[in-house]
């Protein structure tokens, strides 16, 4: 068989055998999520990553360095203010590893949040003129920030030898947070890429937004400071739990609370749900607005 | 072969031109708020609602398509003709998956290629090389696909020692000798083109005809639009000639373009 298909027109009279057809007509309401069609385009989502993490820190200074420095300096800046002067309680362990281990998702989250948020109008031109299917450009987003993640995470693995922290069987649960924060990320991105390709607002709530809720998330502070009777309210921000659940899987400190994880959880699977179906609603009109 | 490779019926594009679903979030929510407003307060009525909504879709679209029919068996090429704002590349785009038409449907037997812009996907700081693996993934190639043409695909650019420099100092010459390159490589059994022939370099212009002659000789169906009557000559024997969103004309490729020219005498001949 592979014999045979060495020139064009064998490859291309073995291809007509077997024709696959195409039905095209308007867009009509709710669709099927077709998640099998992105691992048809896996190479795409493969080279769109790529391409992100190959051209993120051209003509930069200090290049991938970067992916460490956003974390670091943020960490000091929390560990001057929050830790030495307002004193915030860390428990049992040094202020500046208690903030850092929030700030490996926290920094993952908000850069994953903001680069799928504008992926699609990022890669407007390729919409307007190839097909495929869009789902693999916030998907992409989220997958690139990975990277980073793998660096900043295993600084921290540093910084527990430095301070002498020894992770307790709850790492195992770190890959399930992991997935968690790029969850989160990719449920709200979704909402937000399909929204910014109508209103550019998105473009200017977004740095502010992401402001805001670090304070509504524990990266600063414990989340034992908010009473018992609200942390369930506080958990329907999906990063309060994901933070929560990587603090305790690094530091082996108090177990999350309950009833504010399942509350993450929730909220994470019904945005993330409702967004690839609302992706897939308002996919067919991307490249007439765009 | 001769079996059908494009059949679309009645198909019809439909474009907005009030511009309101781009405006800004609060001028939607204020239309929005004024408008159920004007429901609730019509709502007794069900005649004068239906009326209000009718009112407001009048005199702010335009069609781009209008009742498109036409068939293509397989091994044909055919050539689009139309002014600009005929609607040639909204069809070919609705073929292609891009854009959803608003009404009407169509068929599409085989896996279709598309070139409606060369060099889309083209990254300015990543090199040559990276590039033919991006463009090529995009325009719907696998990694393996495109690593067994590369040798092929540089060649045909012939831009040599510059493939492992970023395409940002490469001239607008070469990077769309390179962008064409990897697009006359795609191996679908259709391929829509639209005006990619725009090259200046009249020697590379020429080796470009002759590779898509060839891809039409191999049996392969293509759709290609371009003003330029030369090219659309030597490639297609038939021709559909588009006006206003609609067909005016479908056949001999020679009456296609004597009855384009005699409505634009300004053309290329």
């Amino acid at each position: 068989m592979v014999n045979e298909l060495n020139t064009p027109e064998q490859r291309y009279m073995y291809r007509i055998r077997n024709l696959p057809l195409t039905l095209i007509h308007p867009p009509k309401g709710l669709v099927p999520l077709e998640l099998g069609k992105l691992w048809r385009y896996r190479d795409l989502l493969y080279l769109f990553v790529w391409r992100d993490i190959k051209v993120r820190y051209k003509q930069t200074f200090v290049g991938t360095a970067w992916a460490l420095l956003q974390p670091l300096i943020a960490c000091l800046v929390l560990t001057l203010f929050f830790g030495k002067l307002a004193r915030i309680s860390s428990g049992e362990v040094p202020y500046p590893i208690f903030a850092y281990t929030a700030l490996v998702p926290w920094t993952y989250f908000v850069n994953a949040l903001t680069h799928s948020s504008n992926s699609l109008i990022f890669n407007s031109t390729i919409i307007t003129r190839v097909y495929f299917p869009r789902l693999i450009i916030p998907i992409s987003a989220v997958a690139t920030g990975l990277l980073d993640f793998a660096i900043a995470l295993l600084i921290l693995f540093g910084l527990m030898v430095f301070y002498g922290i020894i992770p307790t069987l709850a790492v195992l649960t770190l890959p399930f947070f992991m997935l968690m924060s790029l969850a989160t990320a990719l449920g709200f991105g979704l909402w937000l890429a399909v929204l910014n390709v109508e209103y550019r607002d998105i473009k200017f709530i977004l740095p502010f937004l992401t402001q805001i809720w670090l304070f509504a998330t524990p990266v600063a502070y414990p989340s034992n400071l908010v009473p018992e009777k609200w942390r369930i309210v506080y958990g329907l921000n999906p990063m309060a739990g994901v933070v929560d659940g990587f603090r305790w899987a690094i530091l082996g400190t108090n177990p999350p609370h309950m009833p504010l994880l399942i509350a993450s959880i929730t909220v994470v699977t019904i945005l993330l749900i409702g967004g690839l179906f609302f992706f897939r609603y308002k996919e067919d009109t991307f490249a007439d607005v765009v | 072969m001769g079996n059908i490779a494009i059949r679309t019926v009645n198909l019809g594009k439909l474009f907005y031109l009030n511009q309101k679903k781009r405006g800004k979030l609060r001028e939607t929510l204020e239309e929005k708020i004024r408008l159920s407003l004007k429901h609730l307060f019509t709502a007794l009525s069900p005649d004068a609602k239906k009326n209000e909504k009718k009112h407001l879709f009048v005199n702010k679209h335009i069609w781009a398509l209008k009742n498109v029919s036409f068939e293509v068996k397989h091994g044909e090429a055919v050539g689009i003709l139309g002014h600009n704002g005929a609607g040639k590349s909204v069809l070919l785009k609705i073929l292609s998956q891009v854009t959803k038409p608003t009404e009407g449907y169509a068929e599409i037997h085989g896996r279709v290629g598309a070139m409606l812009e060369v060099g889309t996907g083209f990254h300015p700081e990543l090199t040559g090389r990276e590039n033919i693996y991006l463009s090529g993934a995009i325009l719907g190639m696998t990694r393996r696909e495109i690593k067994t043409k590369f040798d092929e695909i540089v060649e045909f650019s012939e831009i040599g020692d510059l493939l492992d420099m970023p395409i940002k100092y490469y001239s607008s010459g070469m990077q769309g000798r390179l962008a064409f390159a990897v697009a006359v490589h795609l191996e679908p059994e259709i391929l829509l083109i639209d005006e990619v022939l725009a090259i200046e370099d009249i020697s590379f212009k020429q080796k470009c005809l002759s590779k898509l002659k060839e891809i039409v000789r191999e049996g392969r169906t293509v759709l290609f639009v371009s003003h330029n009557m030369d090219s659309l000559k030597t490639l297609c024997n038939r021709a559909i000639l588009l006006e206003r969103g609609k067909i005016v004309f479908d056949g001999d490729i020679k009456k296609a373009i004597s009855k384009y020219l005699s409505g634009n005498p300004d053309a290329k001949l």
